[in-house]
């Protein structure tokens, strides 16, 4: 039965973390960018789900209709203004871009919010229910994970079936030859920067609810996002989706057997592992590396 | 030669007279020894980082590992400080051969992605482990060391002074030596540098070596001098890149360039952190204190530099991603 509840749960928090890898990964593929505000731009979705709530009184999981477009913007903008400049400059160079971008976040937010956490808390907040004897269902981690399902569903149909989603995957595949065949490959990357920054957002938001909100909460978050795209294969959507739901089981699995104190041991070393073994990820193509 | 060692010879004078013209004080003191050892850290990854091209973003595991070292030994036994030191750059090393073994068959966006992960590692197990204090960390109350006052600042100023000059010499030497060349070939093109017969593994694995035992060093100073340490102190990942902002502000892959960087960054965050900014605002009748503007400089400006270290960094990548020795260098290379 333990092991039933740790798999459900680890499961539907998965689900989340699934969607901040998503992100993460597109922008990786299309830009071949890491992006380290990742985390913080997860809090930033956070802070405006809680003041979405509190200001407007408009439920956590409605305020995503406000929520994702205005991340959007804000990571389109974020990509146009810095990122787009350092495209073809070193690796290193990007990573420390967008190590000062999240510091400027982070630390912003700690002036402007107070390292005071927040709690959002909901009239579900603790609500849940029982499908087997023991084995509960927490409502919001469900209620998160049905909207992930249907994020995820539409991403997937918008990128296979749009013009600009397989404009997109066509970027990711190879740049240049994208530009040649006349894609506008400097706006692709903006709007995958924006898409990326939408689903951190959301993931934010979704975990708002069953989580602390603070300033530097985006931290452990983006080497949990890590983890996911390098699990998956840097730049695979699929990936990413199946490497979220592996780090969410096994997150709460090593947190049910061990102890909640190493779980994040625990998934750095199968990260460390993934890198030794298999350094294209599970679903990534071969040479990546 | 001759002129080339007259600029290094007068900065170590001016370096070794320093505490004897300000005299005792603790303050301007401390501020000093945080510049010397900012400026050997930041020496010390660029020999990794500037020479080789490998951009560790994990040092902070190799300074704790001094650090947590030698205040375990130092607080069960009463071994000499210096027998302390060595034990560190050993436990230093060894993490520094597993990070090697794994993170160096990786490239580009991987290797800094393992370095992060290594260093979390060590930052997670010390803090979840029962003998090196877990989140409360180790406090020492005494430390003998051949009858020097340790109470006073100047010794650890002198101790830092000599881990810099250490570091800049080894920097000196490596960087004209055999191993030298080899880093910055594989630093240019890793293939080519495959190709000409320069066995990759072997020279970034010694690169990461001599720097991990550097940063040791520093860890094992900075943990007797504080005589307190957590691993929020000094395994964070915000020292990691602390250390790489220092050496990219002063200049990637040159010699001087970090500790120009450290001479440049440490005064500033101390402004920030001691607020002298918004005081001198106030006191100048710029900024009524009563003001909202005032009461929030008053309040904030001291939380401000992590904030300001930030906007350093991404106009440093944008404006001036060789640093500020880069500005003064030919412009052919």
């Amino acid at each position: 039965m333990l092991f039933l509840q740790s798999l459900i749960s680890g499961l539907l928090t998965g689900g989340v973390y699934a969607l901040a890898g998503i992100g993460m990964s597109l922008v990786f593929g299309v830009m071949n960018v890491s992006n380290f505000a990742h985390g913080d731009l997860m809090m930033l979705g956070m802070y405006m789900a809680y003041f979405v709530f509190t200001l407007l009184h408009i439920d956590p999981y409605i305020s995503l209709v406000l929520v994702m477009p205005a991340a959007f913007v804000f990571g389109y903008g974020l990509e146009k203004m810095f990122i787009n400049r350092v495209i073809h400059h070193p690796h290193q160079n990007q990573i420390l871009l967008t190590i000062g971008l999240g510091l400027i976040m982070s630390n912003t937010a700690l002036l402007a919010f107070t390292s005071d956490p927040r709690i959002l808390t909901t009239s579900y907040s603790s609500s849940s229910f029982n499908i087997l004897r023991d084995v509960s269902v927490s409502v919001p981690l469900l209620l998160s994970f049905m909207i992930t399902c249907v994020i995820t569903a539409t991403l997937y149909l918008f990128l296979g079936k749009s013009r600009t989603g397989m404009a997109l995957r066509a970027t990711s595949q190879n740049r240049e030859a994208a530009q040649l065949m006349g894609i506008n490959v400097s706006r692709m990357s903006a709007i995958a920067f924006g898409i990326g920054t939408a689903l951190a957002a959301t993931a934010g938001a979704l975990i708002a609810p069953t989580y602390y909100i603070h300033p530097l909460a985006g931290h452990s978050f983006l080497l949990k996002s890590f983890t996911i795209c390098v699990l998956g294969g840097l730049g695979s959507v699929v990936g990413a989706t199946v490497g979220g739901l592996i780090i969410g089981v096994i997150e709460a699995m090593s947190s049910t057997y061990i102890s909640t104190d190493w779980k994040d041991v625990v998934v750095f070393v199968l990260f460390l592992a993934v890198l030794l073994f298999r350094p294209q990820g599970l679903f990534g193509k071969k040479g990546g590396q | 030669m001759m002129k080339q060692a007259i600029i290094p010879a007068l900065l170590l004078a001016v370096g070794v007279l320093i505490p004897l013209l300000i005299g005792e004080n603790p303050y301007i003191t401390g501020i000093l020894i945080t510049v010397l050892m900012m400026a050997t850290l930041a020496s010390a990854w660029n020999i990794l980082g500037g020479y080789a091209g490998q951009y560790s973003f994990g040092h902070a595991a190799y300074f704790g590992a001094g650090a947590y070292t030698t205040m375990i030994i130092l607080s069960v036994s009463d071994t000499n400080p210096l027998v302390a030191m060595a034990a560190g750059v050993v436990v230093a090393g060894l993490i520094a051969l597993v990070t090697g073994a794994i993170v160096f068959r990786l490239r580009g966006h991987y290797f800094g992605l393992a370095s992060i992960a290594v260093a979390e590692i060590v930052r997670l197990v010390v803090l979840n482990l029962e003998f090196t204090g877990g989140a409360q960390g180790i406090l020492l109350t005494d430390v003998k060391f051949y009858g020097l006052d340790l109470n006073s600042k100047n010794p650890f100023y002198y101790g830092m002074l000599i881990a810099l000059v250490l570091t800049l010499g080894i920097t000196a030497l490596v960087r004209r030596s055999r191993t030298g060349y080899y880093l910055q070939a594989i630093r240019e093109d890793q293939d080519a540098a495959a190709s000409l017969g320069i066995n990759l593994a072997y020279h970034k694995n010694k690169a990461l070596l001599i720097s991990a035992s550097l940063t040791s060093v520093v860890g094992s100073l900075y943990a007797v001098y504080i005589r307190f340490i957590d691993t929020h102190a000094v395994l964070d990942l915000r020292l990691s890149i602390e250390i790489i902002l220092t050496a990219i502000i002063g200049g990637v892959g040159t010699l001087w360039g970090p500790l120009f960087g450290a001479m440049l960054l440490v005064p500033l965050a101390e402004i920030l952190r001691s607020n002298v900014l918004g005081e001198a605002l106030v006191t100048h009748g710029m900024v009524p204190e009563s003001s909202p503007v005032g009461m929030f400089l008053k309040e904030h400006l001291a939380h401000a530099h992590v904030l300001v270290y930030g906007i350093i960094t991404v106009l440093c990548i944008l404006y001036l991603p060789k640093g500020i020795l880069g500005l003064f260098r030919r412009s052919g290379k």
